[in-house]
């Protein structure tokens, strides 16, 4: 009898003892823990040699923060899949990351998903890949149908056309003198991260899908520029965008009628108001544009951090997580855009986007996206922008010219100093 | 052979006397300390967390002496110190004055006016923006029923800080309230008496008895609101993040950008050294004028 015990607790060792054990760090937001449980259950199942742990990005601020406390104190994670992929310069410089070359069909599987053109901007400077495009979330112009069908309006195109829209929008209703509502919503805060979802897509659309650097060197003090910090200079000064500190997302409310947002936004809406009805348009252009209409990707990518005992069977999981089953979940449940090319093409997500053509129009738009630069000094950039629309656009104490110019030298001086 | 059972016994004592404050000494070690000697560091050197630190020399102080958005959140620090330190005391006095009486509910309201101190400063922020919230919030609306236009609270360059300041006020005031309230009941009762045998008002007596001896109070509430003042950066931090056009950026938020947000460590440390100087010569100087003795 005690020998019999003894054998199955010996069996049942050597079986913990063969499991690996990996752990995945997935994005903090409802839909994505959501989703991230479900692979990671079906995972599970399907492989009890590979167990995997997931647990949302233990992010209070903004996840970037988060990680680089964790690549610091050496507690990464095996794999975590909200990468923003501006960040990657530092990560690969302090070694963080596996880089890819190592799994010998990871050129291959991550070409056929992403595509070429695609693959090659999340390259690092050497040339490798080192993290794993998966998703993104083409910012776009979002707009309540309600009130554009109640006055016959059209999405705008161009700069012209959104003033126009925008005069009929702006109402004062009981005659007050105070504003109820306004054209567009855009948000005053200077956090960072907030300009990339109102200056850099307008900058994007009105270069024809420019970045703001090219190596070391600021490339953004250009026409596109300043046409899309004048538009906000505009917009601001005609009340287009309101001034008031809200505390209430105005588009849900009804009390602005447009917005910019990615495709994630549509989850979210359904939550604070199911009834609320809109569509997307793509981001206006200065009038004198021609060619497609780029936007900001807004893209998440996943990596392997170099903490992990196990980089191939992480790699298994990662494969996992990129493969067509798994990209529909993310559409299904998150309203997010996988990183593969020609998705709206694709027959195997045919009846999805015929289903919801929101997310078509989103995943039309992703083949028109660009990223943002990848800089170590990416944070600081963007507080540098973002303090020059304060400037220039929210509080006009200074031209549109000169912010992007002050901005362009600025940035330059990190570069020269930093 | 008595005398070296005594020895050894004394030893004996001290090691447990050690192993008792031995705690302390660990926490002061690791947590004061050492930061401080490993800030001292970085103040020379150039460190982004990940990679190895680089010997800058003198370049974050050259850097700082020329750095506009430091200058800036100094001047806001000082702003915001003038506006909240002599509001703060003003109203403590006052209301631990009233609370020094036998008033109706006297330790309940003692207990209501401290209870702000001991609610998280993120909970407080976060109620005092929905009070100023332009739309929504409760002050523009009291004002829109006497017919006055909304104020932008949070967004106007002009009162922004003075905003920030009166809700730090509000939050802190309990803690100088129970001070001041300490220092006026320890004030001995004859001087009254005596003055009111000499037929002294009441506002004589608060002039030439009652403000004279809280100085020491005075002096303590003065430097500890000095501390609190000069570390100012949960408000402005939730609140409007610095803006509106850096009129309430703080130092310590400034220096939490560098170190956090940009990863330049040793930049920070140098602000931290910076506004260490800084407090110290602005405690000497309330020092000179508010410490002198007063004796009766």
């Amino acid at each position: 009898m005690l020998s019999n015990l003894f054998t199955i607790f010996l069996l049942f060792s050597a079986c913990n003892c063969q499991a690996v054990e990996l752990l995945y760090w997935s994005s903090s937001n409802t839909e994505e823990i959501k989703l991230a449980k479900i692979l990671v259950n079906e995972w599970n199942e399907l492989h009890p040699d590979i167990h995997v742990k997931v647990q949302p990005i233990p992010a209070t601020g903004s996840s970037e923060e988060i990680l680089l406390s964790a690549i610091m104190s050496k507690t990464t994670p095996d794999i975590c899949s909200n990468i923003l992929p501006a960040i990657m310069g530092k990560f690969i410089e302090s070694k963080a990351v596996v880089c890819l070359d190592r799994f010998k069909d990871s050129e291959k599987v991550i070409v056929d998903r992403t595509g070429t053109k695609l693959t090659d901007k999340f390259r690092s400077n050497n040339g490798k890949l080192c993290q794993i495009p998966w998703k993104s979330n083409p910012v776009m112009l979002a707009y309540n149908t309600e009130i554009f069908k109640s006055l016959k309006l059209k999405p705008p195109k161009t700069y012209s056309e959104f003033i126009n829209v925008a005069k009929s929008i702006n109402s004062d209703e009981d005659g007050n003198g105070i504003l109820d509502h306004w054209a567009m919503k855009v948000s005053i805060k200077t956090v960072w991260y907030q300009r990339l979802f109102d200056f850099y897509p307008f900058y994007v659309a009105a270069t024809g899908g420019k970045t703001l650097l090219e190596g070391d060197k600021a490339i953004f003090n250009n026409d596109g520029a300043i046409a899309a910090m004048k538009f906000f200079a505009d917009g601001f000064k005609n009340r287009y965008f309101p001034m008031l500190g809200f505390s209430r997302d105005t588009f849900v409310d009804g009390k602005t009628a447009m917005s910019m947002v990615g495709p994630w936004i549509i989850e979210y809406y359904k939550r604070l108001n199911p009834n609320l009805k809109f569509d997307f348009a793509p981001i206006p252009v200065p009038d004198n544009h021609k060619g497609p209409v780029y936007t900001y990707g807004d893209p998440k990518n996943m990596v392997i951090f170099s903490t992990t005992k196990h980089p191939d069977e992480a790699w298994k999981f990662i494969k996992f997580l990129i493969s067509k089953k798994a990209d529909l979940k993310l559409l299904e449940l998150t309203s997010q855009i996988p990183t593969r090319a020609h998705i709206a093409d694709d027959a195997y997500f045919k009846s999805f986007f015929k289903k919801n053509p929101l997310l078509k129009k989103a995943a039309r738009q992703a083949d028109f996206v660009v990223p943002m630069d990848d800089s170590p000094h990416l944070i600081q950039i963007l507080d540098i922008i973002s303090r020059q629309f304060e400037a220039a656009a929210i509080y006009r104490v200074i031209s549109p010219e000169k912010s992007m110019k002050m901005a362009a030298e600025n940035v330059q001086n990190i570069y020269d100093y930093w | 052979m008595c005398r070296i059972y005594m020895t050894i016994g004394k030893e004996k004592n001290e090691n447990i006397g050690y192993a008792f404050i031995s705690p302390y000494i660990i926490f002061l070690l690791a947590f004061t300390a050492y930061p401080l000697v490993f800030s001292f560091y970085l103040i020379f050197h150039r460190w982004d967390l990940l990679t190895s630190p680089a010997f800058v020399g003198l370049d974050n102080f050259i850097f700082l002496l020329h750095d506009t958005q430091f200058w800036q959140a100094l001047l806001n620090t000082l702003v915001f110190l003038l506006i909240h330190i002599p509001l703060q005391i003003f109203f403590s006095i006052i209301i631990a004055m009233v609370l020094a009486e036998k008033i109706f509910a006297r330790t309940f309201f003692r207990a209501a006016f401290f209870l702000p101190v001991i609610i998280s400063g993120a909970v407080v922020t976060i109620l005092w923006q929905k009070l100023y919230a332009t739309d929504t919030g409760i002050f523009n609306h009291l004002l829109s029923l006497i017919g006055i236009s909304p104020v932008g609270w949070l967004t106007s360059t002009k009162i922004a800080m003075p905003a920030i300041a009166i809700m730090a006020t509000w939050k802190n005031m309990g803690f100088y309230i129970i001070l001041f309230l300490g220092g006026l009941l320890s004030i001995p009762g004859h001087l009254y008496e005596v003055s009111r045998i000499e037929g002294a008002s009441r506002w004589q007596d608060f002039w030439r008895i009652t403000l004279p001896l809280l100085r020491p109070t005075m002096l303590l509430v003065v430097v500890l609101s000095t501390f609190g003042a000069f570390s100012l950066f949960i408000e402005p931090y939730v609140m409007t993040g610095g803006g509106p056009l850096d009129k309430t950026m703080s130092v310590v938020l400034y220096m939490y950008k560098h170190a956090f947000l940009f990863q330049h460590m040793g930049y920070a440390a140098t602000i931290g050294f910076a506004l260490a100087i800084v407090i110290l010569m602005v405690v000497l100087v309330q020092k000179k004028y508010l410490g002198k003795e007063t004796e009766y």
